[in-house]
């Protein structure tokens, strides 16, 4: 079981950065078009499922951070973003503070504190409890 | 600047909220033994993920929970050697009498100044909130007490200096 999921993990895993790559320019030209939200929206929406491979994740995490750096209003884009994206904005958000980056903590923290307001404490749980789908 | 300070004490707070959930938890390889499982991480599915809180690069909380017990490491903020020096004696001070503070922890975790170990214990003794509310009052007032010690310490020096150099007038 493990040894055939491993398996897949490689196929997948070119076949998962390529998708990030063409996601990425997808973003690039919404960002362009000043739509941040939608941007941010493309980017959580292909969120790797259940990849061990450390490129994946970093790759999507690098797109998520551009699209979370662009945001300017908070509440508009918490309001428009539908709730089956809070948990994984939440995950991001968190590895956005482990970064240590004053910018991306800045915007980062600003953004959990709505995020928790609308989302509430459960939200936060189930990123701590998550330890198979990790961001 | 104050508001980043207000923005991370509530992200702190809200993580606290959400992870502070313990209940007693005998330990699963030794019998009659109850041991705090976020400290010796023996069995993986009894801890969550560890979550980091960086404010900018110099501080940094780093909350690590599980099913029994729950530890929170700070890294305050150190502009100088001064402060630095000042710092490590303050806070070393406080965890050599961490039996006083019963969620203390007497060694803070590597990379970090300080350490909190709250057991479903401590829990059950004392009320969730008022924890909390002792965890991130503390984080408000370490900031204050190591301003007011580097102050003090810089008062001193001149006055000292004053004196001694009057000798050579």
């Amino acid at each position: 079981m493990a040894s055939t999921e491993g398996f897949v993990e490689a196929d997948n895993a070119e076949a998962i950065i390529t998708r990030i790559e063409h996601k990425s320019r997808k973003i690039e030209s919404l960002l362009k078009q000043s739509k941040p939200v939608e941007a941010l929206k493309t980017a959580l929406e292909g969120s790797p499922p259940k990849t061990r491979d450390e490129r994946c994740k970093s790759a999507n995490w690098i797109v998520v951070h551009r699209a979370l750096m662009a945001i300017k209003d908070v509440e508009g884009l918490l309001s428009s973003l539908d709730a089956e994206y809070y948990d994984i904005l939440m995950k991001y958000l968190y590895r956005g503070l482990s970064t240590g980056d004053r910018p991306t903590c800045d915007q980062c923290l600003r953004i959990h504190e709505k995020l928790t307001e609308r989302a509430g404490l459960g939200c936060i749980l189930r990123c701590l409890a998550d330890t198979v789908n990790t961001v | 600047m104050a508001n980043t300070l207000r923005l991370y004490l509530t992200c702190i707070r809200n993580t606290l909220e959400a992870a502070m959930c313990l209940q007693n938890f005998p330990c699963q390889e030794v019998e009659r033994h109850n041991k705090p499982e976020v400290e010796l991480k023996t069995s993986p599915e009894l801890l969550l993920n560890p979550v980091l809180i960086c404010r900018n690069e110099a501080e940094k909380c780093l909350i690590e929970t599980s099913i029994n017990s729950l530890r929170i490491s700070l890294k305050v903020k150190q502009a100088d050697e001064l402060e630095n020096i000042l710092t490590k004696k303050f806070l070393r001070f406080l965890s050599m009498r961490a039996e006083a503070f019963q969620v203390l922890r007497r060694k803070p975790v590597q990379g970090y100044d300080i350490s909190f170990l709250i057991t479903n214990y401590h829990c059950e003794e004392m009320q969730k909130h008022k924890l909390i509310d002792f965890i991130v009052q503390f984080m408000e007032d370490i900031d204050k007490e190591i301003s007011e010690l580097k102050m003090s310490v810089n008062t001193r020096g001149r006055l000292v200096a004053t004196e001694f150099l009057k000798q050579f007038l």
